[in-house]
């Protein structure tokens, strides 16, 4: 007797019943599937973006370290600034791989609403010192082609030269050579000043917030916002980086009165856990899906087993044994659990998309990579699951089909 | 075997329609209802569509001739792919309006330029930037300046392009004033004076072809012949041949 074929003609004669039933099962196993990408995805994203800071460690005036993550991942500006000499004495240290310091403004940019001229938008302005910046960030390029060709960083005393991020320039629409506007206040001033730059170099995508900033020298930068010998960051990449290191690092330097030392770590931990709680009621919400559709399988086929009662009485009655009606049923719910479970992996793979569109939509999460990452070990596991499914679910109605005695079940199908 | 072929073609289809494409940046309200809002207080609602030439039937044909008709298109960020957003403001069940803005690159930065236009007669109601650094700023975004504007077709644009070239200082052309720079315009802004007239242009020509369903084309089509009327007399004796 071929089980297979039979157990699939048995699943076609309700089509309708399967159809619902697979369904149901496909869904629950989709969004398993999309949650479980998205827990992935959102973890690589968060290391991504804070790898391509380039540093391990932040030193900052003291504040909220919140404000701090959220400023390096999506640009602002720190409240306090760092006096400049805090650069040079954290240099020493001998743990210091590489340092670069940083300076983060903000410039306005004129007229952004109709409904009021006064109205503006704005510029992330980070002030750069050059060769550390690059020695920091050694993946950063210059765009080529018709209209970025030619792109180079300023020197460090240029005070009208500018590198655009790569969304500022298309954003902007500005090229390697065209004129760049921007209005500051400085610093203890009330009217504001507008500044032209040329550009000398447009930067190629980083998927970091690089792309929504510009760079200047950071003396040009201090000069602008009207803040010398003043510093937003210091970014510090360690020759050994471990837990142990970073306190000791950490110990040193927070006898500094007025810095912050905060490891990209703790960042990464906090923003991960801002959504921790989120990801637990959402699994909740995929748990119960999941029960819900094993409900659902079960009643299926033990409905389908009421139907066949003669059926399986006749099938008994000219020899088949216990196991080969357990056997039967149970192939019959474990293929109906393995089909859906596969088209819930494919409606995960081609709706991630729309999935991350709507999380992004519903939460800022403040990183630019897809947040939807569904491996082939993902798909494994979903699929693995929906085997477990179809078998356990199977259990009941086929120990029951099972236990039919042949006579009284032919009497109860007439 | 086709099963499986036909199979696979159909799961993956969807698989296609979600694949990222380039996407070239589009000019769009920061805030639309009550951008709207404000230009028609009367509104009740409106209605956000996407429009792309690509998509449409004669789309290279109509990019080309906005770019013979608006000057040379930016190769990278006025392609063809651009996409752009039509705002039509209704009140109640009637069409009061249509809003629609271009980027234009500037001397300094973008210059965002929407026009509203009236639906039945495709004038100007209200010309506005939502995006211009320059220090022609001022002077661009000046409430007189833009009225100027008000009241204008494409029409007007296309007698322009007659008289400009015929009869230059005509009181007969409608824009010989209104294409004046500003007063109070620096000597430093006259580059974006420029680009913001080829942005109202641009506009104006998309306009017609999202909305209007070309309406303005015979005005195009009369200047150009009447252009060329004008130009062969001119031109033939150039063409004789000379005897010495």
């Amino acid at each position: 007797m071929n089980f297979g074929n039979l157990a699939l003609k048995n699943l076609w004669r309700r089509p309708v019943r399967t159809g619902l039933t697979v369904l149901g099962v496909a869904l629950a196993v989709a969004v398993a599937v999309s949650l479980g990408g998205f827990n992935l995805g959102y973890k690589r994203a968060i290391s991504n973006s804070i790898e391509r800071l380039g540093f391990q460690v932040m030193i900052m005036a003291k504040g909220c370290p919140y404000e701090a993550a959220t400023m390096m991942l999506k640009g602002g500006t720190g409240l306090l600034y760092l006096p400049e000499d805090t650069k040079a004495k954290i240099e020493t240290d001998a743990s210091v791989s590489s340092i670069t310091p940083i300076f983060v403004g903000v410039a306005e940019k004129e007229a952004s609403s109709i409904r009021d001229d006064a109205a503006k938008s704005f510029a992330i302005v980070n002030g750069i010192e050059r060769e550390s910046f690059v020695t920091m960030k050694p993946w950063v390029r210059f765009q080529g082609g018709a209209g970025y060709d030619g792109g180079r960083w300023f020197s460090d005393t240029a005070e009208t030269e500018i590198v655009l991020g790569f969304e500022v320039a298309e954003y902007e629409q500005r090229k390697v050579g065209d004129d760049f506007y921007m209005t500051v206040t400085p610093n203890g001033a009330v009217a504001p000043v507008q500044h032209k730059f040329k550009v000398v170099g447009v930067l190629e995508r980083t998927g970091s917030q690089d792309d929504g900033g510009v760079f200047v020298p950071l003396k040009t930068a201090q000069k602008l916002f009207g803040r010398a010998n003043e510093l937003t960051i210091v970014g510090v990449k360690l020759k050994e980086f471990s837990g142990v290191k970073l306190r000791e690092f950490e110990g040193r330097w927070l006898k500094l009165p007025e810095v912050q030392v905060v490891s990209l770590e703790q960042v990464k931990g906090t923003l991960v856990s801002l959504v921790g709680t989120a990801q637990a009621m959402i699994a909740a919400v995929a748990l119960i899906a999941v029960v819900v559709a094993a409900i659902g399988v079960m009643n299926s086929i033990v409905m389908s087993v009421y139907e066949r009662t003669g059926e399986i009485g006749v099938m008994k009655a000219v020899g088949a044994s216990r196991a080969d009606i357990f056997r039967l049923v149970w192939l019959e719910t474990l293929l109906l659990c393995v089909v859906a479970g596969a088209a819930g992996c494919l409606l995960a793979v081609v709706g991630s998309g729309a999935v991350e569109g709507v999380i992004r939509r519903l939460i800022d999460l403040g990183v630019s990579d897809s947040l939807v990452l569904i491996t082939p070990a993902l798909l494994g596991a979903a699929m693995l699951g929906a085997v477990v499914l179809g078998l356990v679910t199977g259990i009941w109605p086929a120990w029951r089909a099972a236990s039919l005695h042949p006579v009284e079940a032919i009497r109860e199908g007439e | 075997m086709n099963l499986f072929l036909r199979t696979t073609a159909l799961l993956a289809a969807p698989l296609a329609l979600v694949s990222p494409a380039f996407a070239a940046i589009g000019c769009t309200l920061s805030n639309p209802a009550a951008d709207l809002k404000y230009l028609y207080p009367e509104m009740t609602s409106y209605r956000e569509e996407v429009r792309e030439l690509p998509r449409m039937k004669d789309g290279a044909a109509h990019y080309e001739k906005l770019r013979e008709r608006a000057g040379p298109l930016d190769a990278i960020y006025e392609a063809y792919d651009t996409p752009y957003t039509l705002y039509s403001v209704f009140k109640g069940d009637a069409r009061i309006g249509y809003v629609h803005g271009v980027n234009v690159p500037g001397k300094g930065g973008v210059i965002q330029l929407f026009v509203a236009a009236e639906p039945d007669t495709a004038k100007v109601r209200t010309l506005f930037f939502q995006r211009l650094e320059s220090p022609a700023g001022k002077a661009l975004r000046d409430k007189a300046f833009r009225a100027r504007f008000t009241g204008l077709t494409l029409a007007d644009f296309y007698k322009h392009d007659y008289y400009a070239v015929a009869a230059p200082d005509s009181p007969a052309d409608p824009l010989a004033k209104v294409l004046l720079p500003p007063p109070n315009l620096p000597a430093d802004g006259a580059a974006d004076f420029a680009s913001s007239m080829r942005g109202l242009r641009k506009n104006l020509l998309l306009l017609d072809i999202f909305a209007f369903d070309l309406r303005h084309e015979p005005f195009f089509e009369k200047s150009r012949e009447a252009l060329a009327a004008r130009a062969k007399p001119a031109e033939a004796p150039a063409t004789r041949p000379t005897s010495n």
